[in-house]
């Protein structure tokens, strides 16, 4: 055989291979991509079951980056809904929600009831309860007295604070360590993953770091960080040279959600997660190394009080 | 090239004992120059403002881009519906098929095309999938694999064969396929889910773009490289231009074409790993969850499914594109081995162990043989009875592909089995195992040991106090103007005047366009990086070439950091070396690498044996003649190495910005986060560009090279 009937023949044993398949079809299905941080996607799972097993949809989940690419994808119809947005992290809300000056081709499906709070963190091991140089309830201004210990290669005379991962987070990180005279430089580690990695080394290693984070979070169960304290958050009259504002996290989806299936968005608006009940979750599957689905199903299979008036009728 | 031979050839003031320093000396007096330049002027002259705001292309691209999805949204959901449904055809026949049944469909390609060791190689990377518990993962990266190649291949070939019919048509497509190969994918993958939608279909349609440039060049070369003596031959004999085409010059070119299409499929799946991006499941999802929980070991146990796939891929298509080698062995005493390695050819077990595989291969083909036989007397009976003539050559058809029979025969018999014996079902649970664990408590161990801390932290500061840090404030210091008449200068010395235009245009435009500094600082990167891998990558390169032993320790090696992808170990590297700039630099090398060490390698193994003989009669010592005999001649190959290591750091620059990395790879992710296609095509075209003007340079140099040498 010569090469031009191999292929030719390679090729035709292809689309015959293709042939042989059948094809698959479903009524009643969402799609909805999966949060690509733990919290996110036990909220995700939680409205997941509900739907599945009380209200007769099934749901396809998604794996893709959270951000943009979801909001593209509802605004052209591909995606249904996505869960637990925090607004300090959503950039793009001023492009598609009209609560934030959008074009409305997106909008918010109600609040989740999570509450997220950000700061700055250091260690507990360099506190002095611990044998470390710093005072137990650090402020900000304390940092100053310890701008050596915390120099890094890239920040010549300066302490090094890992600050937000990316500008497009809009936390001001250097803007606010100048107004409050904080003798820091900031650092953007490009993604979230690279931030929570040089946490995580450098936690296991007891280096010395002051970085930004929020809770609930994960890496608080693989490193015990204390907060620094920061001007209280006022309103934005003095932003940046303040703490930040909590974040209300929320859903959201495509406009078309709430005549096709009102429903689902009775649920998401009446869903209400606490911290606390997301926390425990949180824990068994970033600690324990257990798998989402079984731990969010034994949570709901034991708190049915919680979430049985969330179902609509 | 003319302009070479009269710079580099009609005036030599530099030629001190017979020995001509006017180069190096030409690169001494640039680099004192521009350092003159820097204290004088250095940061002084940034890109002016008053010009780059003049021109606002990211607003342009915005109002193009809106203007599109009004307009021709409805056609590109058409043709990604069109993609779409193969894909999920093949994607329900690879879940659904019994596991034995699609191992046999790679397995059995392998065995005929690439002999016994290849078949055994693919069977255990497939086995590995299962193993790892990736099966479903692994069948639906290959089903987008699958339909992607099959529709680039085609779309490519046919565009390719135009290509080579018309100089015109050829000279527009190629800045084309030059942009379409080095713009940064994150830049479109974003429009893509606008325009075709979320999942399988769109990363489809994303890959036959991406991956199509290779065969479309190979398609092109090798009809053009079809030496005019055998088109007049066929023309003596009266046949059209169209003939010519199908009957002589495309089937000449084939395995040019096979070896475009092996190309195709490494950056199919280099793109089907990131298209998790647009939601498209497979091995890549795998990897990308693992890398958001940072879960080293289970990104590596997906990472290596890749790197199979990858291997096996590659491998396979490379023995598709050879001609079938005899199995005459011109030394007849030596027994050909169709599994041990020949070497092993004198000892008295490996032999009997070769003769025992031989006797049930030969079994196996004789058997083979005798059905197809049947099967073809069966069928020639029953066409005769309609019409002789096809009936023999059915026959004659049959009998010549027992393999193929043999194998659709073994297919179909798995597949009774499962349907009518016993349902196979799944890749079987008991065999599946784990390498997390162990990789974990590497990675942890390497994270916190002190010794290992010191080395990272030592090789992180010399690359970034004597490498990095000068490159960049060198390059970001310098007037914009000076930058610019530089590289114009270069490229009119090295590759002529009108590269020079082209070169002083595209720096030009990148500062018109506003990303002057970010393009600098992604300049600084890349030449560090290559800088290090030339460091690492050519006294390795030499090692292999003069022990084989190390050679054949290095090559998986290599081929693992090629395909292995770069999320794998984005997160293993910023456990060791810190987030900073380094880190980035250090994650580019391993990727870029490769290339280095194999040119190398090549360069001086390609070497005639006659330069030893010679040096040696000399008397110089071995290290003499590798430093002034050996590395001189196999310089162009070595340029190569390095003009492929700057093509794949400036690939990686898109990569890098997860962790830390600078410069427009980082503008393109944050124009990604914000939505904002404009500003992330612009930044994408700074990259684009800054690729075709290092390409261009270093290719220019490798073909001075070889004048020089007389090659």
């Amino acid at each position: 055989m010569n090469l031009k009937t191999r292929i030719v023949s390679t090729l035709v044993a292809g689309l015959v291979a293709m042939g042989f398949a059948g094809s698959a079809s479903s009524g009643g299905m969402l799609k909805v991509p999966v949060p690509d941080w733990t919290g996110g996607a036990v909220t995700c799972e939680v409205y997941h079951y509900i739907l599945e097993n009380e209200m007769g949809y099934k749901v396809k989940r998604i794996t893709m980056p959270s951000g943009p690419g979801v909001a593209e994808g509802e605004r052209a119809g591909d995606i249904d809904f996505h869960c637990e947005s925090w607004p300090s992290y959503s950039t793009t809300n001023d492009i598609y929600i009209s609560e934030w000056g959008g074009d409305g081709s997106i909008i918010k499906l109600g609040d989740v009831g999570v509450i997220g709070t950000s700061s700055y963190y250091i260690p507990s091991y360099l506190l002095q309860a611990n044998g470390g140089p710093i005072t137990n309830n650090p402020k900000i201004a304390d940092m100053n007295d310890h701008v050596d210990l915390f120099k890094g290669m890239d920040t010549g005379d300066k302490g090094r604070l890992l600050g937000c991962p990316t500008p497009a987070w809009e936390c001001s990180d250097q803007e606010r360590l100048d107004l409050l005279g904080i003798n820091f430089k900031a650092i953007e580690l490009g993604s979230g993953t690279a931030h929570w990695a040089e946490l995580k080394a450098a936690c296991e290693r007891k280096e010395p770091f002051i970085a930004y984070a929020w809770t609930p979070h994960w890496i608080f169960a693989v490193c015990d960080m204390v907060s620094v304290e920061l001007p209280a958050f006022d309103d934005n009259k003095t932003w940046p040279a303040t703490g930040w504002d909590v974040d209300i996290t929320y859903n959201a989806g495509r406009p078309g959600m709430e005549t096709e299936h009102p429903k689902v968005v009775q649920l998401l608006r009446t869903a209400n997660l606490t911290n606390n009940q997301q926390a425990g979750m949180i824990k068994a599957i970033d600690i324990d190394g257990r798998d989402i689905e079984e731990v969010v199903a034994e949570w709901m299979e034991a708190n049915r009080d919680i979430w049985s008036s969330w179902v609509p009728d | 090239m003319t302009e070479i031979s009269s710079s580099f050839g009609a005036r030599k003031p530099f030629v001190i004992g017979g020995v001509d320093y006017s180069i190096p000396i030409y690169i001494i007096l640039g680099l004192v120059v521009s350092v003159l330049v820097w204290f004088v002027f250095g940061f002084k002259y940034v890109f002016p403002s008053s010009i780059s705001e003049r021109y606002d292309f990211v607003l342009m691209i915005n109002n193009g881009e809106t203007w599109l999805h009004t307009h021709a949204k409805s056609y590109t959901r058409a043709a990604s519906n069109f993609v779409g449904y193969y894909l999920e055809q093949l994607e329900m026949f690879l879940w659904f098929k019994p596991w034995p049944v699609i191992t046999l469909f790679l397995v059995l390609p392998a065995l005929h095309y690439g002999g016994l060791r290849l078949a055994l190689f693919t069977l255990f990377g497939i086995m590995f999938w299962g193993m790892m518990d990736m099966w479903d993962p692994a069948m639906s990266t290959l089903a987008l694999m699958g339909i992607s190649v099959l529709f680039s291949g085609i779309l490519g070939v046919i565009l390719g064969i135009f290509c080579s019919q018309n100089d015109a048509l050829e000279a527009s497509v190629r800045p084309i396929l030059d942009t379409m190969q080095t713009m940064p994918s994150f830049v479109y993958l974003l429009p893509a889910i606008v325009f075709f939608g979320i999942g399988g279909p769109p990363a489809a349609m994303a890959i036959i773009i991406y991956a199509m440039p290779p065969v479309v060049r190979l398609t092109n070369l090798g009809i053009r490289q079809v030496p005019d003596t055998t088109i007049e031959v066929a023309e003596s004999f009266g046949s059209s231009r169209l003939q010519i085409l199908f009957k002589v010059q495309i089937p000449q070119a084939l395995p040019s074409i096979m070896l475009g299409i092996n190309q195709t499929i490494m950056m199919a799946l280099g793109l089907a790993v990131l298209a998790v991006f647009i939601g498209a499941g497979g091995l890549g999802e795998e990897v990308y969850k693992a890398l958001k929980r940072l879960k080293v070991g289970w990104s590596v146990e997906g990472g290596i499914c890749i790197v199979f796939m990858a291997i096996i891929f590659d491998r396979l298509s490379l023995a598709m594109s050879k001609p079938k080698d005899s199995d005459m062995l011109a030394d007849n005493t030596e027994m050909r081995f169709r599994l041990l390695p020949q070497r092993l050819a004198r000892i008295g077990t490996a032999i009997l162990f070769e003769k025992i595989i031989d006797l049930i291969w030969t079994s196996i083909a004789s058997l083979g043989h005798v059905l197809t036989y049947f099967i073809a007397a069966v069928f020639e009976k029953l066409i005769s009875l309609v019409n002789r003539d096809v009936a023999l050559s059915v026959s004659v058809w049959l009998r010549n592909s027992t393999f193929l029979i043999m194998s659709i025969g073994v297919i179909f018999g798995v597949m009774a089995w499962d349907t009518w014996v016993i349902e196979i079902g799944s890749f079987p649970r008991d065999w599946q195992f784990t390498i997390r664990k162990p990789i974990d408590e590497a990675v942890h161990y390497l994270t916190v040991n002190p010794n290992f801390y010191a080395f990272t932290t030592w090789l992180k500061e010399t690359i970034f106090y004597y490498i990095l840090n000068p490159l960049e404030t060198f390059f970001t210091g310098l007037p914009w103007f000076y930058v610019l008449a530089g590289f114009a200068f270069i490229s009119y010395f090295s590759a002529g005047k009108w590269f020079a235009l082209v070169a002083f245009c595209l720096l030009f435009f990148t500062g018109l366009s506003g990303v002057w500094l970010l393009t600098m600082e992604t300049l600084a990167a890349i030449l560090a990086s290559v800088a290090v891998c030339v460091i690492i990558g050519l006294p390795l390169g030499i090692f292999a070439a003069y022990n084989k032993t190390v050679d054949q320790i290095i090559r998986p090696v290599l081929d693992t950091m090629q395909t292995m992808p770069a999320f794998v170990y984005l997160i293993p590297v910023l456990y060791f070396f810190g987030g900073n700039r380094v880190t980035a630099v250090i994650a580019t090398v391993i990727y870029a690498l490769p290339p280095m060490v194999r040119m190398t390698n090549l360069g001086l193994r390609e070497l005639p044996k006659q330069i030893n003989e010679v040096s040696d009669s000399f008397g110089s010592t071995e290290i003499q003649s590798l430093i002034k005999v050996k590395l001189p001649m196999a310089s162009p190959s070595i340029m190569l190495g390095v003009n492929q290591a700057v093509i794949m750091a400036l690939a990686m620059q898109v990569i890098t910005p997860l962790i830390a990395g600078e410069g427009l790879g980082k503008e393109v992710f944050r124009a990604m986060e914000t939505a904002d296609t404009g500003r992330g095509l612009i930044a994408g075209i700074g990259i684009v560009l800054l690729a075709i003007l290092l390409d261009r340079l270093t290719q220019a140099w490798t073909a001075n090279q070889r004048k020089a040498l007389g090659l």
